[in-house]
């Protein structure tokens, strides 16, 4: 009974999600307060009925009860208990409950804490985030229902794809989903702002914390999967350019530069327009990284359903959804106010920059993801686009944004002066400079673009430091009372910094595992050592363990460094029993931020197995820099403050003429 | 009847959800757009006015600023001014009560009644597990001892209790894998390593493998008067083509035996089988001794139930069957193909059995016969 009380209550969530999408619609349309108060309790019953769906899947799979499709087709008894709970989404359908449950869920939110809004503005909102929460679910209930039951159920399940058995389940889709999600408020803001017209000072408010908390959480969650691919399929890569990744990433940045472009709105009120459609680019990007992952377009890891009627649904949900707004778009956006104006030299001007290079960059993520595609429909050639394609266009459109990075902070407002933004960044460019030299120092001239890398790297994150520096003016008034400023700078000072500072993290951490990595791949039997970056591995032999669903090969290995001994490592092969498949479990020894990874490849009989032994200079800087952005995001949208950017009296009008804002 | 009623109670709460909003909204103040804008800024206006007494912006930024948020200000009063009241009548409030009431109840019931299943009851699988033994099913009842083997895999009674359940279920691998772990716990057995031996057999379609023969070695030497290990050797030496010491395995076999027992039937046929082929004019000599279905399975499908023998019999001559349409096999084993058929009533594929054989022997008119004969005796047309 419990599993159809589940089912029923994501039926009900439907029905809810229908009348939200019309009732308080029609309110702000016709004025009427009743019909428009309607938004706010039913955004909080839908989220209601689908956490109540949500717990009862999750019981189903707790209890292992296989009389639900979904559990029998994605569970066995022998699971451990956490794999029991993340398994719940580690699969098609419950990953779509997952995705409809944070849905709704940020449209409760918006209904619980929207009271300062217009009313109709609110009204408005919750309707389109009705609409879909209406066409997810009913996705969900026609082509992938997760409480599909069988009649008389086997005893065993088939068990979840090993792959998926790990702790990143548990952390990496909630992430991701939080971020995808949580763009559809801005997308749901934005269409409301076009469906009324007008775009208010209370519109551009919120704009800016929500893009704020789906951004870092999908950096957070797009960090999680990297590192989880990194350890989990056991090639020392991080980052692989497959399309799915690519689907993640597009949303990324088009996200980064929707929240520069909000920045500008919030301050200056300027760039509406063009932050109405970046939000909906970037919610729209998410649907189509939903659509490309469940559609069974791609094959691969997430590729967790190949159901072509599945596929046809959410292509239809994709176009209501990105043809409409962009209709909407194209018919009422000539009629909003344009916003204020700023000259080419200024902080609006850079952050316009930093989105031209961020859409760019997209854009060409987004043609080397779907050209293989749709060459592929249209001609049936199959090609594949990979790392070399992405180096070569999305590498040279990060360089000049990076280098532009420092520069955004430290100009002023609607007109700003270079030269003196210039001065302040001395110090940054000269560390970089030095940085540099260095490099070159410590590794010759063989490889030429790395020390540059690491240079730009070195820019970035002095040019962070050294903006808050200048900020509390610490070479006028030292130190100490400088640090007493410092603390009581406003988040949003410190989320700059912070995030910026961790971009500056994560190029130096690709940069120099990539460039500066080094590789062994031997065939070892017992008591053989292999020599690696100063470290000597020696393997001490294999053996055979069981785990709870699966039978594994473990190879021990001692390191040591000069002698004396640093750590001991056990990567495994494992045989997961259910569904007879192989997984290799990589062992990682952390140094400081370097890593030596350690994977087994085939074993050769007679006890001797083949080992891939990498060493990963600063490889862990790619995700802490992640994490350190994140938090600058998190931070950024503790402060609450009401902001408002306005240009330092001008002494001397000398700048040039103002340049409209779209 | 306590699930519908919860359903219905769940769909109340969605509908008052809707209902409630709607005769309570007229009470709370009314905010339109123009007045949020303004409470917006003049909230900021305060928050400069806070930062720079805190000294966090300087007096000519925050002066610039004040400037700014004013001339907002008024752009915002000047648009609200425009605004005209707002009213709260019409169709809409009729309409949404509607809704609330008759639209969102159907649309819900209407859509679960087509995809849910109201009559299903759950069944997890602890409760499945532990439900008394008479109301369960075999698969249960094996289920939950494999549950118990994987938790306690030294556990080497419970692999005893389950050995013989997986022969009698037709899954010979599994049952022979589980003697080899009662023997491996608890030592062996000559009784054991017989059953495994002979599990060993029927999965490897009724020829005896090397380690089966050993299985066997090992139980007849630990009771040199045990029938069964000796009888499973007999028969490998003759599937093995060791005619002369098969023939005196099974006399000696026969002389221990009183003529009664349940084996003895197929102990002489075997012999006569060997004896009979032992001419050197023979044409069959040179084919084995019949493989599939034989005797040794059908004792071990003795303890079975009805349904169960019948299924493990069914399969066993399905690849009889396939075995001999590929490949052909002797006339001794086309015969059995046709008893088999007849023993399990489908006389017509008997019938086609008999056609087949007819055809693969039409130029051996001493198989030939034989086949005829048989047919006869069933009892078969053989058109």
């Amino acid at each position: 009974m419990i599993v159809e009380f589940g089912h029923y209550a994501l039926v009900l969530a439907f029905a809810l999600s229908l009348v939200q999408s019309v009732v308080p619609l029609w309110g702000a349309l016709a004025g009427d307060d009743r019909l428009m108060a309607v938004a706010p309790p039913v955004s909080v019953t839908t989220f209601v009925m689908v956490l109540l769906s949500f717990a009862v899947l999750t019981n189903a799979y707790l209890t292992a009860d296989f009389s639900v499709l979904n559990v029998l087709e994605n569970s066995h008894s022998a699971k451990p208990l956490i794999y029991k709970f993340t398994g719940v989404w580690g699969n098609h359908e419950g990953s779509m409950l997952l995705w409809v449950l944070i849905l709704v869920f940020f449209g409760a939110l918006v209904g619980f804490f929207g009271g300062n809004l217009p009313k109709d503005l609110r009204a408005a909102t919750l309707a389109v985030q009705g609409w879909i929460s209406a066409g997810f679910i009913l996705f969900l209930l026609a082509t992938s229902n997760p409480f599909t039951r069988v009649v008389n159920p086997p005893l065993e399940g088939a068990d979840l794809n090993p792959i998926l058995q790990d702790i990143g389940l548990a952390i990496h889709p909630p992430l991701l989903y939080v971020g995808y999600v949580g763009f559809s408020i801005t997308f749901s803001f934005a269409v409301a702002a076009l469906i009324l017209g007008r775009t208010d000072a209370a519109w551009a408010r919120w704009v800016r914390p929500w893009t704020l908390l789906a951004w870092s959480f999908l950096t957070l969650g797009i960090a999680m999967g990297s590192y989880w691919a990194y350890y989990e399929l056991g090639w020392g890569g991080w980052w692989f350019w497959d399309p799915v990744e690519n689907a993640s990433l597009m949303p990324w940045l088009a996200g980064t530069a929707l929240l520069h472009s909000a920045i500008v709105m919030e301050r200056r009120e300027a760039l509406k327009i063009w932050t109405i459609l970046l939000a909906i680019f970037t919610f729209s990007l998410s649907l189509l990284g939903t659509f490309l992952v469940r559609s069974g377009v791609l094959t691969s890891v997430h590729a967790f359903a190949t159901d072509p009627t599945r596929g046809v649904f959410i292509l239809a949900l994709l176009c209501f959804f990105i043809g409409g707004s962009l209709a909407l778009y194209a018919w009422r956006a000539p009629a909003l106010k344009q916003g204020g104006l700023f000259a080419p030299i200024s902080r609006e001007g850079a952050l316009v920059l930093n989105n031209l290079f961020l859409t760019s960059a997209c854009a060409a993520v987004f043609v080397g993801t779907l050209y293989p595609l749709f060459l592929d429909a249209v001609t049936g050639e199959k090609i594949s686009v990979g790392a070399p394609f992405f180096n070569l266009t999305f590498g040279p459109l990060m360089v000049p944004l990076l280098i532009a990075v420092p520069f955004g902070p430290v100009l002023s407002w609607k007109r700003g002066d270079l030269l003196a933004a210039s001065q302040r960044l001395y110090a940054a460019f000269g560390l970089a400079i030095l940085m540099t030299i260095f490099t070159f120092w410590l590794w010759g001239m063989e490889k030429v673009l790395a020390p540059l890398g690491v240079g730009l790297a070195v820019w970035v994150m002095a040019g962070a430091v050294s903006e808050i520096l200048t900020r509390v003016k610490i070479l006028e008034i030292g130190p100490s009372r400088a640090f007493s400023r410092l603390v009581g700078l406003p988040g949003s000072a410190w989320g700059t910094t912070m995030a910026h500072f961790g971009v500056g993290l994560t190029v130096l951490g690709i940069v120099t595992a990539s460039a500066f990595q080094e590789e062994r791949i031997a065939t070892m039997r017992p008591g053989d050592v292999v020599e690696l970056s100063g470290y000597q591995l020696t393997f001490d032999g294999a053996a055979p363990r069981r785990g709870p669903n699966f039978t594994e090969e473990v190879g021990h290995f001692t390191i040591r460094q000069g002698g004396i001994f640093v750590a001991e490592l056990d990567p495994s092969k494992r045989v997961y029993t259910a569904r007879q498949m192989p997984t290799t479990e990589a062992a990682i020894h952390t140094t400081g931020f370097s890593q030596l990874y350690l994977s087994l490849g085939e074993s050769r009989g007679d006890g001797a197995v083949d080992v891939r032994v990498y060493f990963k200079p600063l490889i862990t800087l790619i995700w802490i820099g992640c994490v350190i952005m994140a938090l600058g995001g998190a931070i950024s949208i503790a402060d609450r403050r009401l902001r408002v950017g306005a240009p330092k009296p001008a002494r001397k009008r000398k700048s040039a003429a103002p340049a409209p804002a779209e | 009847m306590v699930f519908w009623i919860l359903i219905a109670v769940m769909t109340a709460v969605a509908a008052l959800s809707v209902l409630v909003p709607l005769s309570r909204a007229r009470r709370s103040a009314d905010t339109p757009s123009g007045n949020a804008d303004e409470a917006v800024y003049r909230d900021q206006l305060s928050a400069i006015e806070a930062e720079l007494k805190r000294g966090l912006i300087e007096p000519e930024a925050a002066g610039a600023a004040r400037t700014e948020i004013a001339r907002r200000l008024l752009n915002a009063h000047d648009a609200h001014g425009q605004e005209t009241g707002r009213g709260s009548r019409g169709p809409g409030l009729k309409f949404a009560q509607g809704v609330a009431l008759v639209g969102l109840p159907a649309v819900a019931v209407g859509i679960y009644l087509l995809f849910g299943a109201p009559d299903l009851p759950d069944a997890p699988l602890s409760a499945r597990l532990e439900a008394p033994a008479e109301e369960q099913s075999v698969d249960v009842l094996i289920a939950r001892v494999e549950r118990h083997l994987s938790e306690n895999p030294e556990d080497g009674q419970g692999w005893v209790v389950i050995a013989p359940v997986y022969l009698s279920i037709g899954r010979p691998q599994e049952s022979a894998r589980a003697y080899a772990q009662a023997i491996r716990l608890l030592g062996p057995r000559q009784d054991w390593l017989t059953d495994m031996g002979e599990a060993m057999v029927i999965a490897n379609q009724g020829l005896v493998p090397a380690e089966a023969r050993q299985a066997f070695e090992q139980a007849a030497a630990m009771d040199a008067t045990a029938v069964k290990p000796r009888f499973f050797l007999a028969l490998a030496l003759g599937q093995e083509g060791k005619k002369a010491e098969a023939i005196e395995a099974w006399r000696n076999l026969l002389a221990g035996a009183e003529g009664t027992e349940a084996w003895v039937g197929a102990a002489r046929n075997e012999l006569a089988e060997l004896s009979g082929s032992d001419g050197p004019s023979d044409p069959g000599s040179q084919t084995p001794a019949p493989r599939g279905p034989s005797q040794e399975d059908v004792a071990a499908s003795q303890d079975m139930s009805p349904v169960d023998r019948q299924a493990m019999i069914r399969g066993m001559v399905a690849g009889l069957a396939e075995r001999l349409a590929n490949e052909g096999g002797s006339a001794s084993e086309w015969k059995q193909l046709i008893q088999a058929y007849v023993v399990l009533g489908d006389r017509q594929s008997a019938e086609k059995a008999l056609e087949e054989a007819q055809a693969a022997y039409a130029d051996k008119p001493e198989d030939l016969s034989s086949i005829k004969d048989v047919a006869r005796q069933l009892g078969l047309t053989g058109s």
